[in-house]
């Protein structure tokens, strides 16, 4: 396994469209890094740079210390797990699992040993001699994902591997690939639009919007202390409410409430005095009990919590309680904030309590 | 799973690949074949062949044309009841050397006001070669089959053991 250097990558296509703007990522031996954004935001196209699929407009592509940058995709030594699976319906799953090995012309019994290593450790053991279409969704992707392990590469790529499988399959799947990972500590390039998965598998998580990076750091940091409005929004479900308030005298000012300030918060609000900024609340962070009213509209059940959404002023809120709530439509719940972010408003940078 | 040596990964491999050697060679036996029935088809040698045994013949080429087809398929998944097929028929094409190819080349017919051989020795042996040559890679690719069909059968025996033992 080595480390991935990517440098400065731009991607240009024919009709001057940018859709990666200088990106940079430096990925450690054994990391799993998991770029994360909505849809267009460059993720994908990031990855087939690395695969060697799209051509790297500026910028270089290094991996194990060699450029890599204008090689062909098969001398990169990468695999890559493809969202519809790519297997050969004609061909059983030993054979799918061996092709590649077999185009390589290996020792016919070394490439035994690697697809038996590979089907045991994805539990497909007993499936080889099934062909693809007899097996579930789930299976397939893991027949992927061992089509790409019997190749011991030196960088895994996963392009939304999960996106085709039913909710239930894909979390399987998702705790699956992190015990891969886990066992394999290989290093693991993985493309998701789904929040959820990039906190549940990532060592470190890229955060992507509109070609540009927003955000590069572990779970935590992105959830905890998102870079700007925009990491802020994405990572976190429900998203973080936001309300625009003015800094006055020690206190957050909104049309509809007012929220005093701790020391270590009007200290870092200090120069934003007088001025609006924009105030975020994770759903999780709102607590019954204070002197904000929401006026609620709606009540989710979700078992462990309830998600009540209702409206503050002209701002809508939602709030995450740790019980089963039976608010109606009409009822009014008094909240209190918890954990509080701030960013600023012109630039939608966080501002930093440190 | 632990292997071993190199005999026994090959054995092992039996258990996820198809026997495409034997396959194979009935696929080429059912090509001489027809390089045979074509070559007779061809002669021109006025009505020489225009009886019963030449009837007996079409049918018999249709017939192992798809006896060996079927067994084709059938020898990739190791199943040993294809092999005596394929052993049948091979030896069948041995038996039918005697018949018409050994009857035309001992027989003259007069032609144009000629005596003319209805098969020439070069043909005679051109067919002979195919049929031989046919019987042979038919009764190989059975043998192998047969061979390869119990090497898997002892080794998943093998396999189902230690899984009780274990």
């Amino acid at each position: 396994m080595s480390d991935l250097k990517l440098q400065h990558l731009d991607k240009i296509y024919d009709n001057k469209v940018q859709a990666v703007f200088d990106f940079n990522l430096d990925v450690k031996n054994g990391e799993l890094i998991v770029l994360v954004g909505p849809s267009g935001c460059g993720k994908s196209t990031t990855l087939r740079m690395v695969a060697g699929l799209e051509d790297i407009s500026a910028g270089n592509l290094i991996i194990d210390g060699k450029d890599v940058t204008q090689m062909a995709p098969k001398d990169r030594d990468i695999a890559m797990v493809f969202q519809n699976y790519a297997l050969y319906g004609h061909m059983t799953i030993y054979e799918n699992m061996a092709f590649s090995l077999m185009l390589r012309k290996e020792n016919k019994n070394e490439i035994h040993q690697k697809v038996l290593s590979a089907a045991e450790i994805l539990g497909l053991t007993d499936q080889l001699n099934k062909k693809p279409n007899q097996l579930s969704g789930g299976q397939r992707q893991r027949v992927a994902m061992g089509r790409a392990i019997v190749r011991t590469p030196k960088v895994f790529l996963f392009d939304e591997p999960l996106s085709n499988l039913d909710a239930k399959l894909r979390s399987a799947t998702r705790r699956e690939i992190l015990l891969l990972h886990k066992r394999l500590r290989a290093t693991m390039l993985y493309v998701t639009h789904d929040q959820t998965e990039a906190l549940t598998l990532a060592d470190r998580i890229v955060c992507m919007s509109m070609g540009h990076v927003q955000q590069i750091g572990t779970p935590l940091e992105l959830y905890d202390t998102p870079a700007n409005l925009f990491v802020a929004g994405f990572i976190g479900l429900p998203p973080m409410n936001f309300f625009d308030v003015e800094v006055k005298n020690g206190e957050l000012i909104c049309e509809s409430f007012k929220v005093a300030l701790t020391p270590e918060e009007k200290g870092a609000l200090e120069r934003y005095e007088g001025t609006t900024i924009t105030l975020g609340v994770r759903p999780e962070d709102v607590s019954e009990g204070g002197d904000i009213s929401v006026n609620v509209f709606s009540n989710e059940n979700l078992g462990q919590t309830t998600l009540v959404n209702g409206v503050v002023g002209k701002h809508r809120i939602t709030c995450k309680f740790r019980e089963w709530c039976t608010y109606k439509a009409g009822d009014t719940v008094n909240v209190s904030f918890k954990k509080k972010h701030f960013f600023d408003k012109k630039t939608t940078d966080a501002i930093s309590l440190r | 799973m632990n292997f071993n040596n190199e005999a026994m990964i090959k054995r092992d491999r039996l258990r996820y690949t198809k026997n495409k050697l034997s396959a194979n060679l009935t696929l080429l036996a059912i090509i001489l074949n027809a390089l045979y029935f074509v070559s007779i088809y061809k002669s021109d040698v006025g009505s020489f062949y225009y009886n019963y045994l030449i009837g007996i013949s079409v049918v018999y080429n249709l017939l192992f044309m798809l006896i060996a087809f079927l067994a084709s398929e059938g020898v990739k998944t190791y199943k040993v009841g294809y092999s005596f097929a394929l052993i049948g028929i091979g030896a069948g094409q041995i038996i039918r050397i005697f018949i018409l190819p050994m009857n035309a080349s001992k027989t003259s017919l007069s032609l144009g006001g000629e005596d003319t051989m209805v098969m020439e020795s070069g043909q005679f042996i051109y067919v002979c070669v195919c049929l031989i040559a046919s019987a042979a890679l038919c009764i190989i690719a059975g043998i192998v089959n047969i061979a390869k069909a119990r090497a898997l059968a002892e080794h998943q025996a093998e396999i189902d053991n230690k899984a009780k033992g274990s």
